[in-house]
């Protein structure tokens, strides 16, 4: 992960996420969506908030179920589930938005129910396998399988999970307001 | 030539004085009333200062406060404009208001701090100091 | 130190009155370059600007802007005194326009912390052999010559301070072993040392060498140290004596995290001041505070060690202008949005709405705030206006530079130049303008005038400028009486490079051909000239328009001349809206494209064949869409007469849309939809609503377009 991320460390956020990981190295926010069990690096996430009410936007993808006002930010949610093109479920009172930052964009995700907060050391983390066409699938996202007692946490890349490109068209309009 | 150096900020002086003491001999003096006193004595004493050089932060005067004094006193002991002190005015404190008032109080020069060595001395130059 | 006194700096003021004269300048030379001489006014006009600017850069030490502005003082001073006949205008003009681009690429310089090193040597000739001309014309025409302008040397010098650029921030901690003797000593022996190299040095603790107990804090605490040096990490380091310390930590500061770091070493905290004789002096002159500096407002109260020094006295400041960072007023402007949406929580709070609550008094209170809230909006705004005066001004240069160069003679005409917009606009609309200018004056005008007069029209071009304030938008027309465009070519040319669709000609509208040059990578002219097209151009135009919710409108007629007009919002930031509902999603809609909402039976509806609907109001049928199907929204009133129609014009095309609900009528903070989420036709941005829901606000045009390319 960490050395991933040096790669990437071009840009004053990441270097600022990798002096952040020093404390958090390892740590994960693992949450259940299925059966599965998910984790995401805890450098990337700014808080959990409950369920609430969303404004839907029509015309865009299944996934992105709209908008949240965060004190006053407004910021996008999406589903996990139907992010990783699984049945859609009913929300219930368990269900929560991890909200995560990634490169300055903050996304809501959806889940099920949180897990846990787990530290998981790096040699308990096994690459992905690729075999199936459905794991396959979920290559996209997941960066490594750590085993924890008899689970097993699938560990998400959040920028992947944003999609690569989503973000770059988005930090591109970014970009370009600004500088016009 | 005579010059006189009020700076309280101890790097500041150093510098100064260093800078100055290519041109002359050079008083430092720490605070604004022991700068007057000092012009006060040189006058006394039959030999005035060619320039001085005010910091505008100091304890007990200010150096808007020295270059008032030093003027009322040349205006009393009636010194002709061409015999006076030069002043110049060194401080960090750049805003047109303040440069202003100097210039109508009536120093020479007004040299923001950090201070461009060599744009000070165009000016000496230009006062006819060197 | 100096950020206690951030009011404007000595050549601050120099670069903005300069700046200004210079401004002044220009407006006299364009609005006269077409005229036989300058009158009296102008030429003292000009003599005193180039006097005041002389003058200033003196007393600054700029000298080649000082030996420039004297020079073109020098020839105004003969024109002045003398008055003689056949001044040729024009090279005038040239040289006052050549001295004005001088001093304003120096003046740049200096904006950018650079060193006017500009080569005044041949101006300043060519203003010399003009002069020597210029004064053999005044002997010819025997007018008795003035005696020689004479300059006086300033005797006052300003030294404007070495740019702080090149200073380093460093944070020094040095940590002593356990064992260490004196350990304060050694501090202060490494203050002592970097004293010789700093510009700023602050510590803490700060009594090293008054209390001895602070040895025993820097041992079990660290002895830290800010400094601000123009001398590199290994020069401060190789200063310090490492000797007994355990370990150095050696930091390097951004200049913020410097300002930050100033806070944590109590630079900002004033203390107490301690009885001290120049305190006491100027207690007496508290009335006069108000006037600005004085002597003695800056007597240091005490220095103490290790901070930066204390005034004695509170620097008062007043000034009847600021000048204010934009970020600040930006910073401002969200606050008073978050104001706005907050006060809406609070009035239309579902607490408030339990029924048979007694609300005069709350009412009374609200209307009251919400008249400030008001107040305040409309004055930020109105802080945030600017006049086009200054942007109009660049673009009678342009036609000025570019018209003579190419050759042509034209006369440009403006039109509303006190037109005020937002201060972002200003800035979104200056290049586009300029490209439009640029266009009219190079492909507009023809090149050759006896092709104008072979259509009737006068040999020289117009070109008219033209800004007004309408509903809410500002026009800004770029119109001349050129060539005009050609449909055929434009036709022909977007056809050959694959930029539309292949159908004959006669399926597309005026308007749509005209739109072709706005595509990526059309230039209707074969050759680049240097002045426009590089087939980069308009498209890029219509991109910077839209991105502040603009656009181009472009009308032409062939041989009569072309009109492109930016439609721009006067402001982006507030609008009037009315909160509609439609299922449950909540829709904001500007209050300025509403027509007008009625009711509507199912008798007025009409149903093509093709699924499309039209509604028949007073005998007039209008496009019909129902919001709930176009945006798929469930839980919604399908039944035209439980509804309500809301009309919408926009660009003189209306359509007819179906809602369930009028919710409110209220101002809207608009918000960007985050850039995650795809841009969708029809909506232009989302609000908060005072009850903490989101709202999507509706974008007419969008809808309209969508409308139109569905069919």
């Amino acid at each position: 992960m960490a050395e991933e991320l040096l790669k990437k460390a071009e840009t004053d956020e990441t270097e600022e996420l990798l002096e952040e990981d020093d404390s958090q190295k390892g740590m994960f926010m693992t949450f259940q969506t299925g059966k599965e069990f998910f984790g995401i690096s805890i450098s990337y996430v700014n808080e959990i908030i409950a369920m609430q009410p969303i404004a839907a936007i029509p015309e865009v993808e299944d996934y992105v179920k709209g908008l949240i006002n965060l004190r006053g930010k407004i910021i996008p949610v999406i589903d996990v589930r139907v992010r990783f093109k699984m049945e859609p479920c009913e929300y219930t009172d368990r269900t929560c938005i991890i909200v995560i930052d990634v490169k300055s964009t903050m996304i809501g995700l959806i889940v099920e129910r949180l897990a846990d907060v787990d530290t998981i050391a790096e040699d308990s983390i096994a690459p992905p396998p690729s075999l199936g066409r459905k794991e396959h699938e979920h290559n996209k996202y997941v960066y490594g399988l750590a085993r924890t007692g008899d689970t097993v946490t699938l560990l998400l890349d959040p920028e992947k999970l944003i999609k690569q490109d989503d973000i770059m068209t988005a930090m591109e309009e970014v970009r370009k307001e600004e500088q016009s | 030539m005579k010059i006189l150096l009020a700076e309280d900020d101890f790097a500041s002086r150093k510098f100064m004085d260093k800078q100055l003491s290519r041109y002359g001999e050079c008083d430092v003096m720490v605070d604004g009333e022991e700068a007057v006193d000092a012009f006060m004595m040189a006058l006394e004493d039959g030999e005035p200062y060619d320039l001085a050089c005010l910091d505008v932060m100091m304890p007990v005067m200010d150096g808007y406060q020295v270059l008032k004094a030093i003027r009322d006193i040349e205006a009393q002991k009636g010194i002709p404009k061409s015999k006076r002190v030069k002043v110049i005015m060194t401080t960090a404190l750049n805003d047109e208001r303040n440069v202003k008032m100097a210039f109508e109080l009536g120093c020479e020069a007004y040299a923001g701090k950090p201070i461009d060595v060599e744009k000070f001395e165009k000016v000496l130059t230009k006062l006819g100091l060197i | 130190m100096a950020e206690e006194f951030n009011t404007e700096s000595m050549l601050d003021m120099f670069l903005y009155e300069s700046g200004q004269l210079l401004e002044k300048l220009e407006g006299i030379i364009l609005e006269k370059q077409d005229a036989d001489c300058f009158d009296d006014a102008d030429i003292n006009e000009i003599f005193r600007v180039m006097h005041t600017i002389k003058g200033s850069s003196g007393v600054l030490m700029y000298e080649n802007i000082t030996k420039v502005t004297h020079k073109l003082e020098d020839v105004f001073y003969y024109l002045r005194e003398s008055h003689p006949d056949d001044v040729p205008h024009m090279e005038l003009v040239e040289k006052v326009l050549a001295v004005s681009d001088f001093v304003t690429a120096e003046l740049d310089k200096l904006k950018n912390g650079d060193t006017p090193d500009g080569d005044e040597k041949q101006l300043v000739e060519d203003l010399d052999e003009f002069l020597g001309r210029l004064k053999g014309e005044i002997k010819k025409q025997g007018i008795e010559m003035p005696q020689a302008n004479r300059h006086v040397e300033p005797t006052q010098f300003y030294i404007t301070p070495v740019a702080g650029d090149d200073s380093h921030f460093y944070r020094i901690s040095i940590h002593y072993r356990s064992d260490t003797q004196m350990s304060n000593l050694r501090a202060y022996s490494a203050t002592y040392a970097l004293k010789e190299v700093a510009e700023d040095l602050l510590y803490t603790p700060d009594d090293i060498l008054s209390n001895e107990a602070s040895s025993d804090v820097i041992v079990a605490e660290g002895f830290h140290m800010l400094l601000q040096t123009k001398s590199s990490k290994e020069e401060v380091i190789a200063l310090i004596d490492s000797s007994e310390a355990e370990e150095i930590n050696f930091d390097e500061l951004s200049k913020e995290e410097y300002g930050r770091a100033l806070g944590e070493f109590g630079r900002e905290e004033p203390e107490p001041a301690p009885a001290q004789p120049a305190a006491a002096k100027d207690d007496g002159n508290k009335e006069a505070k108000k006037e600005g500096p004085k002597p003695g407002d800056y007597v240091v109260k005490t220095k103490e060690a290790g901070k930066g020094k204390t005034l004695a006295k509170n620097q008062p400041k007043q000034q009847s202008i600021i000048s204010v960072n934009v970020e600040k007023m930006d910073a401002l402007m969200d606050l008073i949005g978050e104001l706005v949406i907050a006060e809406a929580v609070v009035l239309q709070n579902p607490d408030l709405k339990v029924p048979g609550l007694e609300l005069s008094n709350f009412q009374k209170a609200s209307g009251q705030l919400s008249k400030i809230t008001t107040e305040l909006q409309e004055v930020i705004m109105s802080m945030r206006m600017m006049p086009l005066t200054n942007v109009f001004q660049k673009m009678k240069r342009i036609v000025f530079d570019v018209s003579r160069k190419l050759g042509k003679d034209i006369e440009l005409e403006v039109i509303g130049e006190n037109t005020e917009v937002d201060k972002n606009i200003i800035e979104h609309i200056t290049d586009p303008l300029m490209h439009l200018v640029r266009n009219s004056v190079d492909h507009g005008i023809e090149e050759d005038p006896a092709d104008r007069t072979a259509v009737g029209k006068p040999a020289k071009g117009k070109i008219t400028l033209e800004a007004k304030n309408e509903g809410g938008k500002v026009y800004i027309s770029v119109k001349d009486d050129g060539k005009g465009l050609n449909k055929d070519k434009l036709y022909q040319k977007a056809l050959d490079k694959g930029l539309i669709e292949n159908k004959p000609i006669n399926e597309f509208s005026d308007k749509e051909i005209f739109r072709f040059i706005t595509l990526p990578g059309f230039s209707t002219k074969e050759e680049v000239t240097e002045y426009s097209g590089r087939g980069v151009g308009m498209d890029v135009v219509v991109k910077n328009i839209q991105s502040i919710s603009g656009r181009l409108d472009i009308s032409s007629v062939e041989f009569e001349g072309s009109e492109m007009t930016l439609v721009i919002p006067l402001t982006l930031a507030i609008i009037n809206g009315i909160v509609v509902q439609v299922g449950n999603s909540p829709f904001v809609i500007e209050t300025a494209s509403i027509k007008e909402f009625v009711r509507v039976g199912e008798d007025d509806l009409i149903h093509e064949p093709s699924g499309e609907e039209y509604i028949v109001l007073r005998g007039e049928c209008y496009p019909f869409i129902r919001l709930n199907e176009r945006y798929d929204l469930p839980d919604s009133i399908n039944k035209i007469e439980e509804g309500i129609i809301v009309v919408l014009e926009h660009e003189g095309s209306q359509v007819c849309v179906l809602i369930d609900k009028l919710l409110q009528e209220q101002e809207i903070v608009v918000k960007p939809i985050p850039p995650y989420v795809r841009k969708v036709k029809g909506l232009s941005g989302c609000t908060q609503l005072g009850d903490g829901s989101i709202a999507l606000i509706l974008d007419i045009a969008g809808l309209l377009m969508h409308d139109g390319e569905r069919r």
